[in-house]
């Protein structure tokens, strides 16, 4: 191992180099702890959709790497992120995945909360001195912090820090994008999450959601077989770009091939005509001109540090379990008022991630194989140095690179690294 | 009485329950993320969900608690 700053190096600056990361960091159970803290338990991470919890009561579970959550609304429509933990015992306070109830109550000694974590009672109250002690002290865990931007919902254990939007940054706009596909500007999570456990580190998965070099090798198979054209949007030719949006967010920037086309629909492998109630809501809404700017330009593909990662048709939640394991929840996206594309959405995405879907299961295979080769002594690093050499800057100061580069990588890393060296 | 209005959507009707006092329109509404009773008061025009605990907390609730509910200055003529 190098270090690579003469005198005070911090940890991480040996193991972290702007060109290449160490193999421990992914494999260190000591590293994951301290991810943990300040990471997951101190910015703000991504816990479901408005959606997922229309009406008051509704309630949906959730987590943060290893800490179960439930999202509620209560009956004022405030939405809660609360640990699902009883303050007696500590028993989980709720099974089901999802419910509508004003409150919870644990099944070891019926301790009962109402939905934004406050504790409503206890059976046998005298052992407690009456009804009234100890309601003030003890309540369900509560995030201090709960934030949403166009209906996606984030959380933070930390009560001070950056607001959403400032943690968000250039990535808003890309939340923006998504809500701009559908005719009543809203898009939702309401078709069911599917959950996939990879024995893999949570680190490897954010850096393949935006890497473009992989897509030709480990999705091959399905390219050749739908006759897609995706595939060619990640290769030299390629006007696409990889761009670090700064704070761990980055993105596969799309557009510029699919302007080169001018095809409405193109990114979703259709055409206007075979989801015509969709394009003419969409013409209906925003005008010929603009809805047609949108359909053609498509949907965002950007990975929202930590763990929210907008893939065109589908969204993935990545949570990690530990060092060597972690479970990606994913759903389809789905467009307020778009008539007969949601159908399609759904069946794509299915396609793609559900439990015999071909995208994941390629990539799952390349996350695993990964780990496994991160656990051997030699060579001890990973590469990320292509493309830094004819990476520039764009009209924003943003650094891109091309559709194949390891732009996005690179600034994850520089992210993370703040994070980890902070005290 | 009033008349008839339909229940939301995604509400399955059970009946109307009615006394020359009364009249509530009980019904099973699937708008949320679990099912809920749905309560209508035909003549005051005010719905009120129920969530099965709090209906479990009903069925035990004790007479004279009952009771103290139907004091008509507890909760609706209050001022």
């Amino acid at each position: 191992m190098t270090a690579t700053v003469s005198g005070k190096a911090s940890k991480y600056d040996q193991l972290i180099e702007p060109t290449r990361v160490h193999g421990s960091l992914y494999t260190d159970d000591e590293i994951f702890r301290e991810e943990l803290e300040k990471i997951w338990y101190r910015t703000w991470v991504f816990v479901g959709h408005e959606s997922e919890v229309p009406e008051p009561n509704d309630y949906v579970r959730t987590a943060i790497g290893p800490q179960d959550l439930v999202l509620s609304r209560d009956r004022e429509g405030v939405l809660h992120v609360l640990v699902n933990r009883c303050a007696h015992r500590g028993n989980l306070v709720c099974d089901d995945q999802r419910g509508n109830s004003s409150s919870f109550r644990c099944p070891y000694h019926g301790w009962t909360y109402k939905n934004n974590g406050d504790l409503l009672g206890y059976p046998f109250n005298r052992g407690y001195g009456g009804k009234g002690n100890i309601e003030g002290e003890l309540g369900l865990g509560v995030l201090p912090r709960v934030d949403s931007y166009q209906g996606f919902v984030f959380a933070s254990f930390a009560s001070e820090g950056p607001s959403l939007v400032e943690h968000l940054g250039a990535a808003a706009r890309e939340l923006d994008r998504l809500a701009g596909l559908s005719p009543e500007g809203k898009a939702e999570l309401t078709a069911g999450w599917l959950k996939h456990q990879t024995g893999a580190n949570w680190k490897l998965l954010v850096e393949n959601e935006t890497d473009g070099y992989h897509p030709q090798f480990v999705h091959g198979a399905i390219f050749g077989v739908t006759g897609s054209p995706i595939g060619a949007l990640y290769s030299d030719k390629s006007t696409a770009v990889t761009r670090d949006l700064g704070g761990g967010h980055s993105e596969n920037d799309l557009r510029p091939e699919f302007r080169k086309f001018g095809e409405p629909m193109r990114w979703f492998g259709t055409t206007e005509e075979r989801v015509f109630e969709y394009a003419s809501r969409m013409r209906e809404a925003y005008g010929d001109e603009d809805a047609e700017r949108v359909m053609i330009e498509g949907a965002p593909h950007v990975m929202i540090f930590p763990n929210l990662f907008i893939a065109e048709i589908q969204v993935f939640a990545i949570q990690p379990l530990s060092a060597h394991e972690c479970v990606q929840r994913s759903t389809a996206v789905q467009l307020r008022g778009a008539g007969d594309i949601n159908k399609r959405l759904v069946s794509q995405c299915m396609g793609s991630v559900g439990p015999a879907g071909m995208l994941l299961a390629d990539d799952t295979e390349m996350y695993e194989r990964n780990q496994y080769g991160v656990g051997m002594r030699k060579p001890e690093w990973l590469d990320i140095r292509r493309g830094v050499d004819r990476e520039r800057v764009d009209e924003n100061g943003f650094k891109i690179g091309t559709a194949t580069d390891e732009t996005g990588m690179r600034g994850f890393w520089g992210h993370y690294k703040s994070l980890m060296e902070a005290e | 009485m009033a008349p008839y209005r339909p229940p939301s959507d995604q509400s399955r009707e059970i009946g109307i329950v009615e006394s020359e006092f009364a009249s509530v329109r009980i019904s099973i509404n699937d708008d949320g993320n679990g099912p809920r009773l749905r309560l209508e008061d035909l003549r005051g025009d005010k719905v009120r969900y129920l969530d099965a605990l709090e209906l479990e907390t009903l069925v035990w609730l004790r007479d004279e608690h009952l009771s103290a509910l139907l004091d008509p200055s507890a909760d609706r003529w209050r001022e």
